[in-house]
């Protein structure tokens, strides 16, 4: 039985909603449900009304800072796993992970996928992240 | 309002002027002090000397006179006494007896008087009598021990002075009347036959009387005055030279010199510094000399603040050009794979496709080791193995147009030891390390990088040599210092300078050296095990 998995994804570029659209088709054990939507308040809507798997999102939006972003998402969804994409240097990344780790009641990020990535590469970092939920559930 | 100026103005009075105010006051006291020490003891001395000629000169008097006295020549003795006045500032002589009469004067109105009577102011009968009778007038009790000290009588102006006459008997046996007279006084029967004058002195007698003189100290005192008068010029002459003398010298061995010093701190509040301040003497010249250190040392901070903000921004810069780029090379990498899945596609389309992808993940393998070099602030480190920093940096400038025509060789010993070390960091300065030769070999040469440990030194050693054209000796010796803000225009394009990978070299407790070989450059490094 093939597994569902809702993700949802937050990205300001267009090709990168295609992009991971396209690399996460066609695949043999899992079918993934994916929303996609471009902007942090959008993407906080979504959230609230629908329940996801795990959420991939680069936290540089119009409108929000990253780490605002994830805080309001940890404020309605405690638990959902969070893949960090990013275009730019693993400096700002780390920053945004440590501020994370700081905050005991957030979960840490659960991983960080930088761009560009290959469809091996996320559908590796989506296995891995959802693997450890479960494992720590 | 004038006064709340003056204090303000007098907060402002220079080293110079302090100093010399200072000398100038205390040569006054002193050499006031001095002076009238000196002015003191010559008066005492001069009023002495005087005494002491007033003495002799009343004893000299009362020698002369008593041959007159003795003959009784009493007109010889008026006429003596008159004219010995006015010689050697002689005020006034008297002849008196003991009981005080005066007998003779060079003032005739005094004679008959008794001394007490006379015009002399101050000199009381008292002290007269009392300096040998201590009891009033009672012969019997004498003090003849302060007889010569209580002759001497001074005023301002005047030395008193009396001489007793004592008696001796050629003065009790002489007749007083001179044969001459006794012949003339019997002829006129004044005297008779069967009289003698007696003599006017018995044996009784100690001292017949005393011989007084007034001596004028009018001369010495105006000569004193003159003296003091000279010697006060004199010091305030020479104050004043000595301060004028010791102002202008302190204006130019302190005054000058602090106001350089002065000035060119402002100016380095200004955020001037490089303007130097000449040197001082002496002292003051340290003081110049690493004044103008701190300045350039300032100077160094600025360059290297500038420098590492450019970085900053450079990075920033890469940072966001990454970026751009890396979402749509995310596009073609995904899009590229899936056509590749897709099974009905001939061979060939499926080939360029896996062209495509393979270029396009060279560009983000490109990417990704640019901005490895723009890392962060915070040197992180790691145990690495130098052989692979080395392998990366190579694989890395290999593909540069410099490197085209260079031949790249690297010895690494395999049983090398790892190093403690940042590892963005060091491949940076390797990064330049050959990037800056290949500037000017781009004709071709060779880029020769050994490694080898020493055991004994505990320490690893790199060296980067070069068959380019080599180092001129005068820039050789400034190579590592800090490049001048002038010379940030002409920055090299490889982004870092020498002094940033001293810098990082020092960070890591290593050593760096250049030096010019025959055929080229070496650049050795060392690092610590």
């Amino acid at each position: 039985m093939k597994q569902t998995i809702k993700i949802l994804i937050i990205d300001k570029e267009e090709i990168i909603l295609k992009s991971v659209k396209k690399a996460l088709k066609n695949n043999d054990h899992t079918d993934f449900v994916i929303t996609t939507c471009k902007s942090a308040l959008e993407g906080l809507k979504i959230i609230r009304t629908d329940k996801f798997d795990i959420s991939l999102i680069d936290p540089i939006l119009p409108g929000m800072n990253g780490n605002e972003l994830i805080r309001r998402i940890r404020n309605i969804y405690p638990a959902l796993p969070i893949i960090i994409m990013s275009g730019y240097s693993t400096i700002r990344l780390d920053q945004l992970n440590s501020v994370a780790e700081q905050n005991e009641s957030f979960k840490p990020i659960s991983d960080i996928l930088k761009k560009p990535f290959t469809t091996e590469e996320i559908k590796s970092v989506i296995k891995k992240a959802l693997e450890n939920y479960s494992i720590s559930n | 309002m004038i006064k709340l100026r003056l204090l303000e103005k007098l907060k402002y009075i220079s080293i110079s002027s302090r100093i010399s105010i200072l000398l100038g006051i205390i040569i006054l006291i002193t050499m006031g002090v001095f002076s009238a020490f000196s002015l003191i003891k010559q008066k005492d001395a001069s009023i002495d000397a005087i005494s002491h000629n007033a003495d002799q000169l009343s004893k000299t008097t009362e020698k002369i006179l008593r041959f007159s006295m003795l003959k009784n020549r009493r007109a010889e003795l008026s006429m003596a006494v008159r004219n010995i006045v006015g010689k050697e500032g002689i005020m006034s002589v008297r002849i008196l007896n003991h009981k005080g009469i005066i007998k003779f004067s060079s003032n005739p109105s005094e004679v008959n008087k008794h001394i007490s009577q006379t015009s002399q102011e101050g000199i009381e009968t008292v002290q007269f009598c009392e300096s040998c009778h201590k009891n009033k007038y009672n012969k019997l009790e004498y003090d003849l021990k302060n007889f010569t000290q209580n002759r001497i009588i001074r005023k301002d102006n005047l030395i008193y002075n009396w001489q007793p006459i004592y008696n001796a008997r050629s003065c009790y046996t002489e007749a007083c009347h001179s044969s001459f007279e006794e012949t003339a006084a019997r002829k006129t029967n004044i005297l008779k036959d069967n009289e003698t004058y007696l003599p006017v002195h018995d044996s009784s007698q100690t001292i017949l009387g005393f011989i007084d003189i007034e001596v004028s100290t009018k001369r010495i005192n105006a000569n004193l005055a003159k003296t003091r008068t000279q010697l006060i010029l004199f010091t305030v002459i020479f104050a004043l030279i000595a301060s004028i003398v010791t102002y202008f010298s302190t204006k130019y061995l302190i005054g000058k010199p602090i106001k350089n010093l002065v000035e060119g701190t402002k100016r380095v509040a200004e955020g001037n510094f490089k303007d130097e301040i000449p040197p001082g003497k002496a002292e003051l010249k340290l003081l110049a000399e690493s004044f103008n250190k701190m300045q350039k040392q300032l100077l160094t901070t600025q360059t290297q603040l500038i420098e590492s903000e450019k970085l900053a921004s450079v990075g920033k810069l890469a940072d966001e050009i990454a970026n751009e780029i890396n979402n749509p090379l995310t596009g073609i990498i995904i899009h590229s794979e899936n056509l590749i899945a897709e099974s009905n596609l001939d061979k060939n389309m499926i080939s360029d496709f896996e062209t495509i992808k393979l270029e396009a993940l060279k560009i983000r393998e490109s990417i990704r080791n640019i901005l490895s070099f723009t890392g962060g602030n915070k040197p992180e480190f790691k145990v690495t193995f130098i052989g692979d920093i080395i392998n990366h940096t190579i694989s890395i400038v290999k593909k540069f147009s410099n490197f085209q025509n260079i031949k790249i060789i690297s010895e690494i010993p395999k049983s090398l030891p790892n190093v403690v070390i940042d590892p963005t960091l060091i491949e940076q300065v390797f990064l330049n390390l050959l990037l800056i030769p290949s500037e000017s070999m781009q004709a071709g040469g060779i880029l020769d990088i050994l490694v080898n440990y020493s055991p004994v030194n505990k320490e690893i050693e790199i060296v980067f040599s070069d068959t380019g054209k080599g180092i001129p000796e005068n820039i050789l010796k400034k190579i590592f210092n800090p490049i001048n803000i002038a010379d940030l225009e002409n920055f090299e394009k490889t982004g870092i300078s020498l002094a940033v990978c001293k810098d990082i070299i020092k960070m890591h407790n290593g050593t760096i050296k250049i030096n010019n070989t025959g055929s080229g450059t070496v650049v050795t490094i060392t690092l610590p095990v």
